[in-house]
């Protein structure tokens, strides 16, 4: 298993050099200068060009290309424009925020979506499940860029009982985390609900009743264990997206994570910061599906990796 | 004893919803919150170019001097300063200035705020600012001396930069102290910055104790937050179509009061239709601005004639104003030769195009001045341009008309930037290829000349000859809104936005009887 694991971890690497490749270069098509933007549109030419050459910037791309891949093994991702503080640092100060918020959404996801996606597989047919149904359709539909603002309508504005946005505690969190997580629960129940029937339907279900085993231990104790396998690998596939969601939530909740940095940092077109945040975010997503992978394995023996 | 804990699970949560609704509200606590839209880059007044920090600083960092609302520079930890030539500022400090952390603030503390600004190795944005600046005294701890390499008349209207204490290094986050009435107690990226009354402040201690500026980037998140009391300052953060509904809620109140920043329309002189002055007026006369002030703007812009923002002491009063007259409109086309081709049909007497940025606003008073031009012969192409693009086009003379919006302007030296023949970008703004012999002579003049009676003179000539030729067609400045707590008073709107004023901000006590809006619905 270790040495599976290894070789996972080292097929990172070609990704991560992929995807900072792509948006090294895509940054520096984009129109829009970071000198011009930090300096304003009145200073004196000479003062750009001193900036220029102090960010490096007046090097061709491939040499600068050049400098920021020798700089990654160090765990060197270059110095920010716009703050001059290191992007590691910059980042490290965001990342437990957007970690918190995005684990939180997917612990909400998960409390909705099985205890739902069992009761409305096991009632299969009955108001439960049609509910269920429907509310996994509507939130789907509603984009996050609506969803938070409306839960702001309701539970801040009308009730009164979460704050509006911001950072710092358990209450706080509680808007944010569901504007994000509502979208995965509805994805995750209809999962449940599917794989579940699927596995009810098969013999080994059909013969520990014949058993004598109550229909409710079948489930917990053998079908719901192997319903659970795609439903792992779903999940690990979309903490991708809830970390691409987490850009717009953070942004209506003024949550200060990594996705917020992110569009500050494309705004002033900070290379070393975006291509920083970009890379920690594609890293997450690499090491999140590793993750699910191993736990595949233990919930289904019969995955091996070796 | 209770079968299920169904009962006082309900009982808990009833007493949990009622604690959290009657939560004291922040002005309750006499705390001050101040949502802006966006995170400051930096809070060291050296380094700091983005508005939201500027605006911070001003809060907590005291400058030499400050800007009045037209423009006037007025004491702030300097008590006066003299110009013996016209190469020579002297500064004398108030006595008793100290910083947050208690050290006397001398004139060697300025000495190295700006000293720092200049050298290279320190990537100053502002360095440009003071390039005029050949060297900084300081002969004692009250006096300050800056020696110009040439004469620069709007060198007082630099000297608002705020001063730190000397070997004060570059801080991202860790902003060095200042002297200004609140300290800057705890900054959390992205979050809020915490900000305290400073007891030592020359002018004495600010009235409200404590402030919290909270960093919130989208606008509706802060009306809900104004709305829900847990902000309760807000200057140009809401847009103006949530105002109705701000007013509405009993505990707001929204002010307005002119703006600095004027939109214009530009046109490229070098197009050899642009270059008659008689077609740029026609175009002038083509567009209604106040109407697109009322249905646009719904009125909370004011028409301008002159780029210099409302209360500018060198704006010139007297301009003429230019009303919408189509038919002179149409009449000053054909004696330029833009004749209509076919009498009132459908041909266009001449096609231009006009680029703006993807705003929505800018899009749709775009709309507006391709319809009002058309109702005179000029057939408009819009082209919608991102942000960079859009920008870059304009300043390299890639256009015919643009729209844009001079934002900050604090000294009129900006029309030897924009329309001295000499300010061709990317040194200057003259985006339009502007020359004229006179204004070059007297804008030149203006920034030389110490007395401010004079470049007065020289600049409301300027104003005249531009509003005459038109090589940019002023169209309108954006109004300050202001939406506050009622109780919070004492605060004085100014065109520059400035948040100095914030020091005078004083609570209210609650009104006695029934609350007037404890509880928005």
């Amino acid at each position: 298993m270790s040495g599976y694991f290894r070789r996972r971890l080292l097929h990172a690497v070609p990704v991560a050099f992929g995807v900072v490749t792509v948006v090294f270069f895509l940054l520096h098509l984009m129109p829009g200068d970071p000198v011009e933007i930090m300096l304003g549109e009145s200073a004196v030419p000479a003062l750009k060009d001193e900036l220029r050459r102090e960010l490096h910037l007046d090097r061709p791309v491939l040499v600068q290309y050049g400098e920021f891949l020798a700089g990654l093994p160090r765990g060197d991702l270059g110095t920010s424009f716009r703050s001059r503080e290191p992007v590691a640092r910059e980042i490290a100060r965001r990342f437990p925020a957007t970690l918190l918020l995005a684990s939180t959404s997917i612990v909400v996801a998960l409390l909705v979506a099985l205890p739902l996606g069992v009761l409305s597989a096991t009632r299969r047919g009955t108001a439960v499940d049609y509910a269920s149904g429907f509310a996994a359709m509507v939130s789907l539909a509603i984009p996050n860029f609506l969803l938070g603002p409306l839960l702001v309508l309701v539970f801040s504005i009308q009730l009164g009982v979460l704050p509006v946005s911001g950072y710092g505690t358990a209450r706080h969190l509680v808007l944010p985390a569901l504007t994000l997580g509502t979208g995965m629960a509805a994805l995750l129940t209809r999962m449940v609900r599917a794989t579940l029937l699927e596995e009810l339907g098969k013999e080994y279900v059909t013969a520990a009743t014949a058993r004598g085993l109550s229909r409710r231990a079948a489930v917990a104790l053998h079908a719901l264990r192997n319903a659970l396998v795609p439903v792992a690998t779903v999940l690990g596939l979309s903490f991708g997206a809830v970390l691409a969601g987490s850009v717009i939530a953070e942004t209506i909740f003024a949550w200060p994570g990594i996705g917020r940095l992110l569009i500050q940092a494309i705004d002033a077109r900070d290379y070393p910061l975006v291509q920083g945040c970009v890379l920690v975010i594609a890293l997450c997503t690499v090491l999140v599906n590793l993750l699910t992978d191993l736990l595949c394995a233990r919930l289904d023996p019969r995955i091996r990796y070796g | 004893m209770n079968r299920t804990p169904l009962p006082r699970l309900a009982a808990f949560f009833s007493l949990a919803l009622l604690a959290a609704c009657s939560q004291r509200l922040p002005i309750d606590e006499g705390r001050l919150v101040i949502a802006l839209p966006g995170t400051p880059v930096s809070l060291d007044p050296r380094l700091a170019t983005d508005a939201y920090g500027e605006q911070i600083l001003q809060m907590t960092h005291a400058a030499l001097l400050r800007l009045d609302a037209a423009g006037n520079p007025v004491p702030d930890l300097a008590s006066g300063w003299e110009s013996p030539d016209p190469l020579k500022y002297v500064f004398t400090l108030r006595s008793g200035a100290r910083f947050h952390d208690g050290r006397p603030l001398t004139s060697a503390d300025v000495k190295f705020t700006f000293d720092w600004v200049l050298d290279p190795a320190n990537r100053s944005p502002h360095r440009a600012m003071y390039r005029h600046v050949r060297s900084i005294d300081a002969p004692d701890a009250r006096t300050v001396v800056f020696r110009l390499s040439e004469p620069f008349a709007p060198f007082l209207s630099t000297m608002v930069r705020g001063i730190v204490p000397a070997g004060s290094r570059a801080g991202g986050y860790a902003p060095p102290a200042g002297a200004g009435p609140y300290r800057i107690d705890d900054v959390s990226p992205d979050g809020a910055a915490e900000l305290s009354a400073f007891d030592g402040c020359l002018d004495g201690p600010p009235a409200i104790r404590r402030v919290t500026v909270k960093f919130i980037p989208d606008s509706n998140v802060r009306f809900l937050e104004l709305r829900m009391g847990s902000v309760n300052f807000a200057l140009n953060g809401v847009d103006p179509d949530m105002l109705a509904a701000a007013e509405k809620t009993g505990r707001l109140a929204v002010e307005e009061a002119a703006g600095g920043n004027v939109s214009y329309l530009g046109f490229n002189l070098r197009d050899r239709a642009l270059s008659d002055p008689r077609v740029r007026r026609a175009i002038a006369l083509a567009i209604d601005r106040d109407a697109i002030v009322r249905t646009i703007w719904e009125e909370r812009a004011d028409v301008v004639d002159t780029i210099l923002p409302a209360g500018s002491w060198a704006r010139d009063p007297d301009l003429p104003k230019v009303l919408p007259d189509p038919f002179r409109a149409r009449r000053l086309l054909d004696e330029a030769g833009y004749r209509d081709p076919d009498g009132g049909g459908p041909l266009p007497r001449l096609r231009l195009t006009y680029k703006t940025s993807q705003n929505e606003v800018r899009r749709r008073v775009a709309t507006v001045v391709q319809e009002q031009l058309r109702q005179v012969g000029i057939l408009v192409e819009i082209q919608s341009l991102e942000w960079g693009t859009f920008f870059s086009d304009v300043k390299k003379g890639n256009f015919q008309l643009y729209g844009l919006t001079w934002v900050g302007i604090s000294d009129p030296d900006i029309y030897f930037h924009a329309f001295h023949s000499a300010s061709a970008p990317p040194d200057g703004a003259n985006r339009g290829g502007y020359a004229n012999a006179r204004v070059d002579r007297l804008t030149e003049a203006a920034r030389r000349e110490p007395s401010r009676e004079k470049r007065r003179e020289m600049y409301r000539e300027v104003q005249r000859i531009l509003a005459r030729e038109l090589p940019v067609f002023p169209l309108w400045a954006g109004r300050n809104l202001l939406v506050r707590d009622r109780r919070l008073r004492g605060f004085e709107l100014t065109p520059d936005e400035s948040y100095h004023a914030v020091r005078d901000l004083r609570i209210d006590p609650p009104a006695a009887g029934p609350a007037p809006a404890g509880t928005p619905r």
